[in-house]
């Protein structure tokens, strides 16, 4: 029995070290043809398994106007073991964004 | 009034977080609505005057930004106003009767100076035409790559600086509109812009690439080729060290048969593992250029090898795993490249802009280069991987060619120039690494110039030995352009200072 009960444990092991390295991957999604602005950040911690989200800051950028060129999701090291730490119930998560640029018609000189 | 200030003083870091402006503030230049580019440029302009004047009496230095991509930190300077331009982004067509008599209209165009390459790109597409030459990535501002000297390899070519015909550039005291002494854009066009023109070739030269410290450009005349079509081919190949000799003497045929197709190449790039260089294979890419056709089969810009830059390639792997360095080289560069079209693969095509991409941000990259005579190449390139290995550099090493570039400052000086990059990986070793090769070469006696963007440890000694009689006149320039030495001193940074260029 005891060595189902190591098996199990170093299962549980494997998943847990899965989750917190697949949880680190960069998440990136883009625009066809993009002009991106400087890169921002924010943090957003989902809370009580995702019940409840909260950003650390608002969601503004000076330069959106023109809508985003793209965006990355990531967690980093550190956020993901206050995941794993708190069972899942704080899941901090990056959330990185470039604002568009525009793209405005040829016009003529 | 076309700037507008974003947020309160802060720190600005740039694209590779290889600087940090504190105390920084900053503005946007943005493009307006007017109807006809020379009234856009012209508003533009002016702001920009009255902004430098303002931040002159506020006793703050000033920092143009294209997107930041500068590695080199050419592009910070702390306590200082930075005016961002990717905003200022339209582009314009030239008429017949807005050019000097002879200068053929239809191959130019008016671009603001925060346009990305990508940009220029699409719009001279448009028009049925297209850059000749660009860098490895086409997110770059145009005024910004050609401040730096940005090239690609294309070999018959030089920097992307050349297609620059006319620049539109603002200094505290005046407005300035640059041409060569034959003149391009008409004196009523000039006027229009609310410029003063100053057709002197060497002033001309001087403002191809002007480094950041002669003013702000703001507007800029490109030069366009009919358009044209590019079929690219990409492979891994054991290269035989004898063949280093056909590309210094320049027979890129004999290269290209032995290791592609037996055609003329436009382009030829080699990325190698400089542990052991000619044991293991090399990435190879290849363009081959043929006349426009619009009914090519459309590939993606993966198909066609976009991000086939090294810093793509290198940052998606050794950025997460610093430990593997070495031995990861090889792999990462099977990975990133083995997918490329081969000689044998069905042929895909695209248009010059098609087959770059904008790139996404990765940080803690190196980036450091040398360009040397390509006649040089055979001894020097083994040396070079040699030393650096030796050292423990681990990035890759990549050998493009192009011809002698313009503009006073012109890295490739050469009449015909090998790059050799070192781009991957940041680490202190391979930093020391890359100073090790440049000793090397200095004790070697072999002629080289460094790369403005990039982290190429310049100091202002070396720049006024490298570009000798050219940086005279390029100073000369910059006196003209800016008699007052404290408007000279509002574009120096601690950079540019210790290069020698604004102090
Ligand atoms: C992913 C990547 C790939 C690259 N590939 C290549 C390559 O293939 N070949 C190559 O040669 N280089 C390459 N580089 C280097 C790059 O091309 C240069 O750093 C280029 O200068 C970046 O342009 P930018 O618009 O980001 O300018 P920035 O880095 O923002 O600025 C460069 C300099 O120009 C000045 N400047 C910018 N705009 C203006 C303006 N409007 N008026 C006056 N001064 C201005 C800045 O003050 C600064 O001194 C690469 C860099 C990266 C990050």
């Amino acid at each position: 029995m005891m060595w189902l009960g190591w098996a199990l444990a170093a299962l549980g092991f494997a998943m847990v070290f899965g989750q917190y390295a697949a949880g680190q991957a960069d998440i990136f999604l883009s625009i066809a043809n993009p002009r991106p602005l400087d890169e921002e950040a924010m943090v957003v911690t989902l809370k009580g398994w995702g019940f409840a989200s909260a950003a650390a800051q608002p969601f503004v950028t000076p330069e959106s106007d023109h809508g985003l060129c793209d965006v990355r999701v990531f967690a980093t090291r550190r956020q993901m073991l206050i995941g794993i730490a708190t069972f899942g119930f704080l899941r901090p998560v990056t959330i990185a964004w470039r604002a568009h640029a525009g793209i405005l018609p040829l016009g003529d000189a | 009034m076309p700037i507008v200030k974003l947020g309160e003083e802060g720190r600005w870091t740039n694209y590779h977080c290889t600087g940090t402006c504190d105390a920084a503030t900053r503005f946007a230049l943005r493009s307006g609505d007017a109807p006809r580019g020379r009234d856009e440029i012209a508003i533009a302009a002016k702001s920009v005057q009255d902004w430098l004047v303002e931040a002159a009496a506020a006793k703050r230095r000033v920092r143009p930004l294209g997107a930041g991509w500068s590695p080199s930190n050419v592009n910070i300077s702390s306590q200082s106003w930075l005016l961002h331009t990717r905003r200022f982004n339209r582009c314009f067509r030239i008429n017949a009767d807005d050019v000097r008599p002879g200068i053929d209209a239809g191959a130019l165009m008016l671009v603001e100076a925060g346009a990305l390459v990508d940009e220029v790109s699409d719009k001279l597409e448009e028009q049925g035409r297209s850059l000749w030459t660009s860098g490895a990535g086409n997110g770059q501002t145009f005024a910004g790559a050609a401040a730096t000297g940005t090239h690609g390899s294309m070999i018959a070519a030089g920097g992307i600086q050349d297609h620059i015909r006319a620049v539109q550039i603002v200094t505290p005291g005046g407005i300035h509109w640059v041409e060569p002494d034959v003149g391009v854009m008409s004196d009523a066009f000039i006027a229009a812009t609310g410029s003063a023109p100053l057709r002197d070739d060497a002033m001309f030269a001087a403002v191809q690439l002007p480094v950041g410290a002669l003013g702000i450009v703001t507007a800029l005349v490109v030069e366009s080729v009919p358009k044209f079509l590019v079929r690219p081919i990409q492979n891994l190949r054991k290269v035989d060290c004898a063949a280093l000799d056909w590309l210094a003497e320049g027979d890129f045929r004999r290269f290209s048969a032995a290791y592609a197709l037996d055609q003329d190449p436009d382009f030829v790039q080699m990325i190698v593992n400089p542990y052991k260089p000619f044991k293991r294979p090399a990435m190879l890419r290849f363009l081959y250029r043929e006349p426009w056709r619009d009914d090519y089969p459309r590939a993606t810009p993966g198909q066609l090898g976009a991000g086939y830059d090294a810093l793509s390639l290198l940052g998606r792997f050794l950025n997460d795993y610093p430990w593997a360095r070495g031995a990861l080289l090889q792999f990462a560069m099977k990975q990133g490249y083995a997918s490329g079209p081969d000689v044998d693969a069905p042929p895909v095509y695209g248009s010059w802009g098609e087959g770059l991409d904008t790139h996404r941000p990765l940080a803690d990259l190196f980036n450091a280069s040398v360009t040397i005579d390509r006649a040089d190449l055979a001894h020097v390139f083994e040396m070079v991987c040699a030393v650096y290995a030796r050292h423990g550099g681990s990035t890759v090493v990549t050998l493009r060619f192009m011809e002698r570039a313009q503009g006073l400052l012109a890295p490739a000086r050469f009449a015909h120039n090998a790059v050799i990059d070192f781009d991957g990986p940041r680490s202190q070793r391979t930093a020391d690494a890359y100073a090790r090769v440049l000793e090397r070469l200095d004790a070697e006696g072999v002629a080289f110039t460094r790369h403005w963007a990039k982290s190429c440890r310049l100091d202002a000694l070396r720049v006024a030995a490298d570009y000798g009689e050219d940086f005279r006149r390029w100073r000369a320039a910059q006196r003209r352009l800016l008699p007052d030495p404290a408007d000279r001193a509002l574009f120096g940074s601690e950079v540019l200072d210790g290069l020698g260029l604004t102090c």
